[in-house]
């Protein structure tokens, strides 16, 4: 936390405080008003606390859209925040996130983490949101839209405000502070804001959780002349907060929680996390308007961001101390699903598991044992066999960009833009707690064996030899990944009779490059130093119309092609290890085309979309423990095709001026459409083999690709009332690549007469839930204070599934290995993997009461 | 200025406020292995143990000790190097005697030298293989005990405690092996060959898995020749033992190892790699 405080100081320091005399700008209160707020009040809460990034178990994150020229996008985002709702079920990673015109997203990955700027609700409420057929003056827009922050002290709302927040889900309490000056007489404007919210173990919704987070955010404007403005903004969130994890339903069931949390344990009588996140990510965002004509503007912005993350891990090189690992299941010693084959039918250990369940201090991290065995192991001078790791992603991202608008007359608009980013990801894995032990070796176990302990090829990193790690020392890999992009982007938008237009494209380079700080045992001439440097050129056009058929009624089209070059995280074949890129990488190439109608009238508002995606030549990368040859597997995916199609609905409908009807509807598939080629490498061997892998049909996980609600709204007397009924269906689980890979499904006996039996992708639970709204403005000492209260799902439905994913290993086990790895004897397992994945569930019952006072 | 003062303030204290939740963590007190409730009754050593049930040991039978028997023994081999699985070796100064116990990574809570305190009344004993062997029922026969069973019948001796003091001088020893000796003289105990040859066949690695040699329950028995080792002695090594990769010596060497039988045939069990003399 020192190093937290020494960076907001830092931060702070960069921002001038000098501020004069403000005009006050009267708060406008309407009902409408009042509507808004308590719609989009937590919006942001929604999505930056509860959901967005901070699960680590998810592959990915949702994205916050919310175009308001579409009833569909403009209510998703909040209306179906409590399932993970996915848009269009895309990756985070096609959302693209602007800062007063500079792009924020985390190049290697393309994602952007909303928890960076939680907690600071008041200032990011003001934005340009377009979808991804829109027409805008910042960006290219992404295939899940493009959001852009205005960050600008002037245009921030003026006056204090404070609220304060009570709820029973990832935190307990909550309290802002904001405060915003107007712009002065003599051009300077400032707006601040404080947030911090907080729940401890206690408290918290999930068993084993708390979280602990601060926000600020301050911004300072120099309205020098008419001509130019200087806007200097600074933002944080030091964060600390536990994880919990995904379960089976077998876990769930024996611990009588869909919430069961496998993460954290005991340690001498009081509760410990096991999974703790510690994320800060201070940034500095300066900003030139330079109005060089009434129709002409450039706003040029420079972005600086040091990002920090940390997150830890328990680590074994013993036996497992997870309490849900597999073997301590009941299942284990009893096959329950009844197959036909030679499995285990061990009664008495089946049922001696579930007694062992029944203890709470089992199905939980037993702490006490592993610092005693640690403390054992000290006497004879041994290494420690259990820790907690830490996990560190920082980024020191720098970004300038600039853009030029141009009206060049009436409903003629043009654009363009330049983005220049380079940014600098370490990674690497400190030993975070040895738990009461000493020491351990710089050695990779999984490869002592094959290798002596103290031998080089067993080394993490030779330059440091067989050495002793203590707390705090770097272990098993240590790396940057460079990005370095540079885009050119333009976009023109023309009104013509009963058609607006758009059209626009964007070209750019990429170069990365990995620099390995270890020399790895297995790679001893590949792993310390630079790699060679990548270089890839992308681009793409979009265009789109809308034709304006009179009455309020519309059509419109879309059409775009763009090639995506690769991030860093997905091209290299194992960053961890060495310096190889991963074979075949190419830029993505993905065509979108989108049609819609809408009627626009008083009492309707309608959208009605459909769309078509198809993204071909996809790279992906994951790792996971592969026990079928007891070591880690890096796999690359290259060549990936994927098809994402379906229709929306958005419709509201206005009874009396007081009462309105919103229904929201969608139904679409997000498939791959082939078989994928895969180069996997053994952590233990080095090698690369080639696989297929039978994922041909799987669907896009963590998210209903089927969804609908209506709910009523209504408003009288400055009371706003809320009841929205919401049904999630085609829930599907992330699916396990390992389970389909040729090899393993000759080896799971799925291989018949030339055709493969490929398991069929787990799924989760759809479900109806119901959430309702209330809220009221009074006035205090003639100043508008609102009460809100959020209930959400008010029939306690338990069982919807919000994500998982399938776990990786197989439902066989390896007994021998012959022909250096060609050939393989199975033995089929009790346990049935492909019967458990793991799960997370929709929270209870819970609740939001807001109470802000502005003045 | 004042308002910009103000929230400058409020951050401040809003750090001040914000401390880590997940702190610096106290090494828990206790020993949370084990009945720490156990107190002793009558003793028994493991000679008059193996004695007593020796015929059902001898016929690879078993029978469930009913008596209120007590053990003191001290740990002298255990799973640490992979190579003894789900077993745990323990001598007194009369003997040493085998137990099974079905969880792993046992030794990392009973290192070798650890002073136990076994309460025997309930647990099995037997032969396998016309060895002494201490643990469970599994499938109608001798097996191992389940963890949480062994967890009630043992509790961990500290040294400098009390406790400690009924176990005397008590401590781990070597004995030179000798193939004449009976199983109750030898086995369960560490044990020293000398100017010993180990057969080469295969891939000439301790326990190779790559199919050259011919596995026993995922373990490779290479017959030791010369010295002290008598004609019926090998060296057996699990292909999951850490030090299975080291290279099988051309030369006579020195070696050290648990003693096991098994139909009058010596096993001798190395612990850790530094039991590989040679590899020193």
């Amino acid at each position: 936390m020192k190093m937290k405080h020494l960076l907001v100081a830092l931060a702070f320091m960069a921002a001038p405080l000098s501020h004069a005399q403000t005009v006050e700008t009267a708060d406008v209160d309407s009902l409408g008003t009042v509507e808004e707020e308590f719609l989009t009040d937590d919006s942001n809460f929604t999505f930056t606390e509860s959901q967005l990034g901070e699960n680590d178990d998810m592959t990915s994150d949702v994205i916050h859209i919310n175009s308001s020229t579409n009833v569909y996008t403009s209510q998703i985002s909040w209306t179906w925040s409590g399932i993970w709702f996915k848009y269009r079920a895309l990756d985070n990673a096609y959302n693209d996130i602007y800062m007063n015109g500079v792009q924020v997203n985390n190049p290697e990955n393309g994602r952007f983490t909303y928890s960076t700027i939680g907690g600071m609700n008041d200032a990011v409420r003001n934005k340009d949101d377009v979808s991804p057929f829109e027409g805008n003056n910042f960006s290219f827009s992404g295939l899940g839209g493009s959001s852009n922050y205005n960050f600008r002290a002037s245009q921030m709302p003026s006056g204090h405000k404070v609220t304060l927040s009570g709820a029973n889900r990832n935190y307990t309490l909550r309290g802002m502070y904001s405060y915003g000056s107007g712009l002065s007489k003599d051009g300077w404007a400032f707006f601040g804001t404080i947030g911090y919210r907080w729940a401890n173990m206690q408290t918290a919704s999930i068993k084993g959780t708390f979280y602990n987070s601060l926000a600020y955010f301050m911004a300072v404007q120099k309205v020098i002349n008419e001509k130019h403005s200087l806007n200097l903004a600074t933002w944080g969130s030091p964060t600390e907060r536990a994880t919990a994890g995904a379960s089976t339903d077998e876990a769930n069931w024996l611990a009588n929680d869909y919430l069961y949390n496998p993460y954290w344990g005991y340690q001498g009588g009081k509760k410990r996390a096991s999974r703790v996140v510690n994320n800060f990510e201070p940034s500095v965002l300066l900003t030139w308007d330079y109005n060089i004509k009434d129709n002409m503007k450039l706003t040029t912005s420079a972005f600086l961001k040091f990002a920090k993350y940390k997150s830890t891990k328990l680590n074994y090189s013993g036996t497992n101390p997870h309490p849900d690992y597999w073997k301590r299941f009941p299942s284990y010693n009893y096959d329950v699903w009844g197959r036909e084959g030679d499995y285990n039918y061990d009664n008495a250990a089946f049922w001696a598991a579930y007694d062992n369940w029944q203890d709470e201090s089992y199905r939980q991290i037993n702490f006490d044992e592993l610092y005693f065995a640690n403390t054992q192991l000290n006497k004879i001078g041994a290494d420690a066999i259990y820790w907690i790791e830490a996990r560190h992603n920082n980024h020191l991202m720098t970004n300038l960009a600039s853009t030029y608008e141009w009206n060049i007359r009436p409903g003629a608009k043009w654009s363009v833009g330049v983005q220049m980013l380079s940014n600098r990801g370490s990674h690497y894995r400190t030993i975070d707690d040895l738990l009461g032990g000493q020491y351990f070796h710089n050695t990779n176990t999984y490869l002592v064996g094959d290798y002596q302990e103290t031998s080089t090829e067993a080394m993490y990193d030779v330059n440091h030899g067989y050495q002793k790690l203590i707390e705090g020392d770097r272990y098993g890999y240590d790396y940057d990944l460079w990005n370095q992009d540079v885009k050119l982007w333009t976009s023109f938008t023309m009104d013509r009779d009963i058609m607006h237009s758009f059209i626009t494209g964007k070209i750019g380079g990429r170069r990365m490059w990995r620099e390995g700080f270890m020399r790895n045992g297995l790679f001893q001439d590949n792993s310390y130093g630079k790699s060679g440097i990548a270089h890839f050129l992308d681009g793409g056009l979009k265009l789109g119309s809308t034709v304006n058929l009179g009455k309020g009624h519309a059509v419109t089209a879309g059409l775009g092609y763009e090639l995506r070059a690769p991030g860093a995280s997905v091209a290299f074949m194992c960053p961890e290890m060495n310096n190889d890129y991963a074979q075949n990488l190419e830029n993505e190439k993905v065509l979108s085309a989108e049609l819609g109608y809408a009627i626009n009238n008083k009492w309707f508002r309608l959208n009605l979309n459909g769309y078509y995606y198809r993204i071909n030549d996809g790279n992906e990368w994951q790792q996971y423990y592969n026990d079928d040859i007891n070591s880690f597997s890096y796999n690359s995916l290259t060549g990936v095709k994927r098809e994402y199609y379906g229709v929306e609905l958005g419709l509201k409908f206005k009874i009396t001026s007081s009462l309105d009807i919103l229904a929201l509807g969608t139904y679409s598939e997000a498939k791959y459409i082939a078989d994928t080629q895969v180069n996997w490498m053994s952590s233990t061997t080095g090698k690369i083999n080639e696989e297929i892998c039978h994922n041909k049909g799987m669907r896009q996980s963590g998210t209903p690709l089927a969804a609908a609600s209506l709910g009523v709204n209504y408003r009288i007397k400055r009371w706003f009332l809320n009841v929205t009924g919401n049904y999630y269906d085609r829930i599907y689980l992330s699916y396990s690549t390992n389970m389909r890979y040729e090899n393993n499904l000759k080896n799971a006996g799925r291989y018949h007469a030339g055709e493969y039996d490929v398991p069929a992708q787990a799924k989760g639970n759809g479900g109806f839930m119901l959430d309702a709204s209330i809220g009221r403005q009074f006035f205090v000492f003639h100043h508008p204070l609102s009460v809100n209260l959020q209930l959400c799902n008010l029939t306690h439905r338990r069982n919807i599934t919000t994500g998982g994913y399938e776990q990786s290993r197989s439902n066989y086990s390896v007994t021998e290995t012959e022909n250096a790895g060609t050939e393989v004897t199975t033995k089929p397992r009790t346990y049935n993997f492909e019967k458990n994945a793991k799960r997370f569930y929709a929270q209870g019952f819970n609740f939001l009461l807001n109470v802000n006072y502005r003045f | 200025m004042k308002k910009q003062s103000f929230i400058i303030a409020l951050l401040a204290g809003a750090f001040a406020l914000a401390s880590c939740q997940d702190g610096n963590w106290d090494i828990p007190e206790g020993i949370p292995y084990g009945n720490n409730d156990l107190q002793a009754g009558t003793a028994v050593t493991i000679a008059e143990l193996q004695s007593t049930y020796a015929s059902v040991i001898s016929s690879d039978s078993y029978k469930q000790i009913t008596d209120d028997l007590w053990l003191r023994c001290v740990v002298n081999g255990n799973d640490y190097g992979d190579n003894l699985y789900k077993q745990v070796s323990v001598q007194d100064e009369t003997g040493g005697i085998i137990i099974g116990i079905n969880g792993s990574d046992q030794g990392a809570f009973m290192p070798v030298g650890q002073k136990l305190l076994i309460s025997l009344k309930n647990l099995y004993i037997g032969g396998y293989g016309n060895m002494a062997q201490i643990g469970g029922l599994y499938n109608g026969s001798l097996g191992r005990m389940e963890l949480p069973e062994w967890k009630q019948h043992v509790r961990l001796i500290m040294d400098n405690t009390s406790e400690a003091a009924a176990f005397g001088s008590m401590k781990v020893d070597t004995l030179d092996f000798d193939p004449n000796k009976t199983m109750a003289q030898q086995s369960g105990r560490v044990v020293r060959l000398s100017g010993v040859t180990i057969s080469r066949e295969g891939t000439p690695v301790i326990a190779p898995d790559d199919g050259s040699v011919s596995l026993v329950s995922n373990c490779v028995n290479r017959t030791l020749s010369g010295g002290n080792a008598g004609s019926k002695c090998v060296l057996r090594t699990s292909t999951y033992a850490v030090f299975k990769g080291i290279t099988v010596p051309t030369e006579a060497v020195e070696l050290y190892g648990i003693a096991t039988i098994y139909r009058g045939t010596w096993q001798i069990l190395a612990r850790t790699q530094s039991d590989l003399a040679w590899t020193k």
